[in-house]
This record gives structure tokens, sequence and C-alpha cells, in this order.
């Protein structure tokens, strides 16, 4: 695993723009950004209809990604809907007041038209269970309150990974008809595998494998800068703020169902604390990193380090007691 | 007519303020500290439990009264502060003189800087003096834990707000609709930098850590000063600063039986998650959470001559600094070995001219950095810009009657404790030589600040 921020992670290799370069891709127009709440319903079932005799594709066997991407023209951030859930997003993650999106709000804002293609008929994987391994947004230039949004998103890269297939979810932001922010988000479907895959093929573990036992023997954790006590309801305003109401992060009881001792945190969540620490001096265009290890438990404390480097900040969180590695990332000026 | 100094009267184009320029500048006088008064420091919980702020500023500015024959006398101004204040208390100190002896017409303001207030303050009333603002002002401070305010949580708080808007019964009901049950605990201040979320104590374990500071050189300075403050109690160098206060006539968190083997005992309670470090702040070299205040009587020498009243030293110069803790950058309560060199530097002194260092104990291990901190070359030439380190300190010249740890720590009091304290010794020092002595105040704060003063047997 390489070091959090350090050149040459697999980031370097895969610019979140190729998945619209030289791909014969459809432009689907969508009237606005779809609900998550009907994705959600709509990603829970095609998996049990897929399962019936006959339906579907054959277990577990992914083929292609959907050749379409998905456009919404004007995602309008005026009014005060969007001003209001700006504010309730900023106090979450600590955030300052201001009229610039946090980039993990942008994320938040068009997380929905990603998630439409992962519930298309033809997306290879299921929805539910997909494990959120990475994520990389480039912020070109600040997106502000007020300003119309132009939505891009796309699946790109299905991949082997040695404990199942991984995908890249790319979103593009335009406003003013250039390109202001994009982001790449990796995630991993447990235990799916590609149709001629083995695991002899699999990609050597591009991080965020989630191997956290081995992680805690071989990381040395840095000196904390902070500390985050994060309540047991940190899941679930969240997901009121973001829409992404994954029954892991509601309650226990929820999280319990899919294998969790307790409700975890959003991975967002938390790489936004990180972005959020330091709000106060990042410049107008970086590139904010974050891989996920092991998931947050809630309710829990997360020690923090905030490292200066050359040309920006890399951070690490972990869990204090057992050292195991929450997340690592970067925010470099661009 | 006051002497005047005249060193830089003839620059005449105005020119930018310059923090490495000496003294009290162009026209200023001195300002004075006539002396002080506290009541006893008290452990939370005990003596002074349900004892309010303003009650214990009072106490403490009565007993300044009374020890100088202030009573019915118009002051030039109180200034003062707490850092744990309830909303009703948001004219705590004017509300305090209102209460005390002097004349209602003594006016006040509030003042808060985390742990450093009491000292801020001093600098301000000494600076209002120097530019013959005000004649004489006593600067202080006053905390509480045992009466700390309690606040409803945030979402009952709104409820309540907004059912106070309501017009009707119906939009009252709304109003508290959306409480819910977790709403209805209290919260409780805490001692947690807001921008980290780690307390004091893990912010200096972090510290302590980087630092490689030992247990047993935190137990040493944490016996030193219980041993300190307990031979002054004994000597009778509080008669004239402490006034007895419900009951309590010394502080009551100083153990002048404890001993090295006692404090080893004490288990460490910050730091234990810090990964590759022994633990190694305790109780026994922590400040444990303190009720009590503090007063100090400051005056221009001509005010103080007029009433025939002492004068201890003057206040020569302050400097206030501040570090990036939220970064990564430095430590949290490691200003003050920024302040210090930039203070020194600016009147021409190093730290062989002091002949008092009183640097406030937060915790043992917060003097230790910050003397490791001077006596590190790297930290001398990358922190501090200089040739290499700045200078030890001469530890038979530190904290010689004791300091917060065994006195207690009442946030905003303990810079007033500390003025009077070093006001006395460098008076006592100048009488005993007939040549002048220096005390040097470092006072570390919440929020990455740190507070430096020197004061002079005047």
């Amino acid at each position: 695993m390489s070091a959090p921020g350090s050149a040459g992670g697999p980031d370097d290799q895969r610019r979140p723009g190729a998945a619209h370069d030289g791909l014969a891709r459809e432009i689907l127009e969508l009237d606005g950004v779809p609900s998550l709440a009907a994705l959600y319903a709509k990603g829970v079932t095609r998996p049990l209809v897929d399962r019936l005799p006959g339906r579907g594709p054959a277990g577990g066997t992914p083929a292609d990604l959907p050749p379409v991407t998905y456009r919404v023209g004007a995602l309008e951030t005026r009014g005060s809907a969007v001003a209001g859930r700006l504010a309730a997003y900023a106090a979450h993650v600590g955030e300052p007041p201001s009229d610039v999106l946090p980039a993990g709000f942008v994320h938040v804002l068009a997380f929905p038209v990603a998630t439409a293609v992962m519930t298309r008929a033809d997306f290879p994987l299921p929805l539910l269970g997909l494990v959120h391994l990475e994520n990389a947004v480039e912020v070109r230039r600040p997106v502000r309150l007020g300003d119309t949004l132009e939505v891009l998103a796309s699946a790109d890269d299905l991949r082997p990974h040695r404990r199942g297939t991984q995908v890249d979810l790319v979103t593009e932001i335009r406003t003013g008809g250039e390109l202001a922010w994009r982001g790449r988000s990796t995630y991993l479907a447990k235990d799916v595998v590609l149709g001629d895959g083995s695991p002899a093929d699999a990609r050597p573990a591009d991080g965020g494998s989630g191997d956290g036992d081995h992680e805690a023997t071989t990381w040395a954790r840095p000196l904390p800068t902070a500390r985050w006590t994060l309540d047991a309801g940190t899941g679930r305003r969240y997901a009121a703020i973001s829409g992404d109401r994954n029954p892991i992060h509601l309650s226990a009881l929820s999280a319990k169902a899919f294998g969790f001792p307790r409700a975890i945190a959003h991975g967002m969540d938390t790489a936004a604390r990180a972005l959020a620490s330091v709000a106060a001096r990042r410049p107008d265009a970086y590139e904010w990193t974050a891989r996920f290890a092991k998931p947050v438990l809630l309710p829990g404390t997360v020690d923090v380090a905030v490292t200066p480097t050359d040309d920006g900040w890399s951070y690490d969180a972990w869990h204090g007691r057992s050292g195991r590695r929450n997340l690592s990332g970067a925010i470099v000026r661009r | 007519m006051t002497p005047r100094r005249t060193t830089r009267q003839d620059a005449g184009d105005n020119p930018p303020p310059d923090r490495s320029a000496p003294g009290p500048g162009p026209g200023a006088r001195d300002a004075v500290v006539v002396g002080g008064n506290r009541i006893p420091f008290a452990r939370a919980g005990g003596a002074y439990a349900g004892v309010s702020n303003q009650e214990m500023l009072t106490a403490a500015l009565d007993g300044l009264v009374a020890r100088f024959g202030l009573q019915g006398e118009v002051l030039g101004e109180v200034a003062a502060g707490a850092v744990m204040k309830h909303s009703k208390d948001f004219n705590l100190v004017r509300e305090s003189v209102l209460g005390s002896a002097l004349d209602p017409r003594t006016p006040a303001y509030d003042l808060q800087q985390a742990c450093a207030t009491g000292l801020e303050a001093t600098i301000a009333v000494a600076n209002k003096i120097r530019l013959g603002q005000v004649e004489s002002g006593v600067a202080g401070g006053v905390d509480t834990i045992s009466d700390a305010p309690i606040a409803v949580s945030p979402g009952l708080r709104r409820a309540l707000l907004a059912a106070g808007n309501a017009k009707t019964f119906q939009q009252r009901l709304k109003a508290f609709a959306s409480v819910r049950t977790s709403d209805l605990k209290p919260d409780a201040p805490r001692v947690d930098e807001p921008r980290t979320g780690l307390s004091m104590g893990e912010h200096q374990a972090v510290t302590t850590a980087r630092w490689g500071v030992t247990r047993e050189a935190q137990d040493e300075l944490a016996l030193a000063s219980h041993q300190h403050l307990a031979a002054a109690y004994e000597a009778g160098f509080f008669d004239d600063l402490v006034t007895p206060f419900r009951g309590l006539a010394r502080d009551n968190n100083l153990r002048s039986d404890t001993s090295l083997e006692k404090l080893a005992a004490l288990r460490p309670v910050y730091g234990k998650t810090l990964a590759g470090t022994t633990p190694s702040m305790t109780a026994g070299n922590s400040t444990p959470l303190t009720d009590g205040a503090s007063t100090v009587l400051l005056a221009s020498r001509e005010w103080a001559a007029e009433r025939s009243l002492p004068v201890l030293a003057k206040v020569v110069d302050a400097d206030t600094a501040a570090v990036d803790f939220v970064h990564g950058d430095e430590g949290l309560l490691m200003a003050p070995a920024y302040a210090v060199p930039r203070l020194l530097a600016r009147n021409g002194l190093t730290l062989d001219d002091i002949d008092f260092f009183e640097i406030h104990e937060a915790f043992a291990s917060t003097v230790l950095t910050t003397l490791a901190a001077w006596e590190d070359d790297t930290f001398g030439r990358e922190r501090l810009g200089l040739d290499g380190a700045f200078g030890t300190v001469d530890r038979a010249r530190l904290n010689v009657v004791g300091s917060s740890v065994a006195a207690g720590h009442p946030f905003a009091a303990t810079g007033g404790r500390i003025v009077a304290t070093a006001a006395k010794l460098v008076a006592q020092r100048a009488a005993e030589t007939g040549r002048p002595a220096r005390a040097l105040i470092s006072v570390c704060a919440a929020g990455g600040l740190g507070v430096a003063a020197i004061l002079e047997s005047a």
C-alpha cells in the first residue's frame, strides 16, 4: 500500500476524466436529479428479481458496464432549499459558513445521478452491499451557491479486485460550460467475480481494501492533531442531509442485517471532516482524495492527524485504541 | 509633570509598528503594581461549591479594597473576566464592582482570553495607565467549575426560542414537536478544543511525547511546586496576597506531604492511546479543576504616592503569541515558547537577565516542553530564527513559591495570582540586594495562545 498523499497512486494513472474520453457512450438526458429513495428501492428489488429463474445475468458473472452517460442539464442551486441543506451540511462536517460549495457537498448534490447509473438493469454489480473503497475529487474552480450545474455521470473501468470486482463512478460538474469539479468514486462488489476472471489476474490491491488487521501491525500511526467524537446519530444526520439512507448507516439493528456490529459512519462524511479541517486555508482549486479502510463504528471516536506537505496536507484517521486505520488521503493544491 | 521617555520621540515620519522596538514607546510613563489580593483556590466541588463567580470576584475585590484602603474610591477601571461564564453574567465585572466597597462610579469591563485572561487584563490596565488614560485600575479574573453554566442542548434551545417567538398555542406546540429525548440531556461545559475535539490534556500529551519529556521530570516539577508553595505559606509570603474565604485560608489542593513515591504511584490520565509512547501525565502532575478569584491593583506612580501606597514593580512590556495547533504545526500550549523570546529580544534581555521565572504550570509538562524547546538548537534556528538554541532557564529561579500544579488553576484567576506573586518577589529581591530585579511571566492558554510579560522592581 502506498503512503497517503504520495504520488504514483492509482488516481494518477486514471484521471477521473477518462470516462468521457474516446468511449462511445450514449448521453441520456434526465429531467432532474432523481430521488435517491426511489433508486434504492429499485436497487434493492432488482437483484431479487434477477435471481428469479430465467432472469438477469447468469450467476454473478458481470460482463460490461452500461454504455451511457447520464446528464442533468440544469441542477439549480438557487433558493432556500439548497442553502438550508448547505448550512446543515457545513454544520455537520465542520465547514465554515461560505457560499462556495465544499467539494463534499457537490458530491452529495450529484450523487443521485451516479446512483441512477448503478441501478440500471444493465449495471453488472448489485447496488446494495457495494463498498466505497476510494474517492478522488478534483476541484478546478469554485462552485458557488446560486450556480446552475450541469451534471454528467457514468461508470468506468470495471476490473477485478482480489476480493471481488471494482468499478469507478465518474461524475463531472460543469458551470458555464466549463469543467469545475470532477469526482471518481471507486466501489467494490465483494465476492462478485468477472466473467472470465480468476483471483490470479486480479490487479494488485490498490488500497482501501479493508485489510485493516494486517495494516494494524505494519502501519506506524502518527501523533494525532484532532479527535472526532461521533455519536450514535451521526449516520442518521448525514443520511438526512445527503439523502444517502443506506441502512448500514442508520441504526445498529439495520447495520447488523448487513453484517456490521453497529451502524457505520458514511465514508464521505469522514472524508468531508478531514477536508473541513483545512477549510480556512485551502485554495480555490485543489484535489481531495480519500481511501477508506476500516469502517468507523458508531458511536465512536476517531484520532486524526493532519500533516502539512509541500503542496497541501495529508491526513490519516484511525481508531485510537486499536490503531486500525479508518481512512487516509490528501488535500493537494492544483 | 511626569518624567517622560524621549528616546524615540524624534522619529518624525510615523513609522509602522515595529514589534522589535523596545519599551513603552514615546510619551509613555510607568504603570506599577501596588499589590494584589486573592481568595484561596479550592478544588472543584469542595469549599466553594455553590459559590458564584460574582461572589468570588467581589470577595477578592473587597479584600483588595480593604488591604489598600480604597473604600469609596473611584478607580480608573476594573478589568477582569471569567472563562466559564453564565449568560446572565454578561456584565460580571461591573456587577462585582457594584457589589464591592468601591465607589459605584468605578467603570468596569469583562475581558476573556481563556487561561491568559488575568494576565491580559493586567496588560490592558497597565497600558491605559501608561498612556495616561487612567491613573489606577484593577485587573483580575475568576472561575468556578463548581458553579459552571450548564446549557440545554442545541435542539431544545432552538425549540425554546421558537416557542418564545410563537404567537399561538399551536405554534408553541409545533416548536416542541421537533424535540427528541436526546435533546433533553443537558450540555455541560467541556475543556475540549472546539476545532480539534482533543482535550487540553490530550493536546499536551502529544506535545509531551513530541519533546520526549519523562514522567520522572514531570513528577519532580510537580513535587517542587507543592514544596515551594508550602514553604512560601509557612514563611508568610502569602499573608498580604491572600484573604481567607468561606473557611479556607490556603489553597486546598496544596499537598505539603506529597512525595515522589506518592506521585509515581498515580496512574496516567492523558495520552493513553498515543502510539509508541509511554503515557506520563497524571492527576498529580496536572492542574486540578479549581474555583477561585484574584485581583491586582495597578496605578501610576503619582497615584500610589498620593495615597502613600507601596510600589512593588513596574510592568515593563508584554507580548502575546499564537500558534497553529489545528493543522499540526505546533503544540496547543507552546505559544509562550514564541512570545518570550520575542519579548526579551525587544527589550534587549536574555534569559540570564531574569531573576524569577513564573511559568504557569497548566501541566508540569507544559513548563518542561517550553524549556526543552528553548534549549533545542533546531527549534531555535527553524522556529525562532535564531543562530541556535534560545537558552536555558536556571531552575533555581523557576516558580520559586510554587505554581498552578500546587495552587490549582481557576482559569481566569491564574494571571492575577502570578502577577501579584511576581511583583512581590522582585520587590523583595530588590530590597535585599539594592539592585533591580526582574520577573518573566508566561501563561499558555486554550486556542494556541500564549502571553508573556516582564515585571521589574520599581
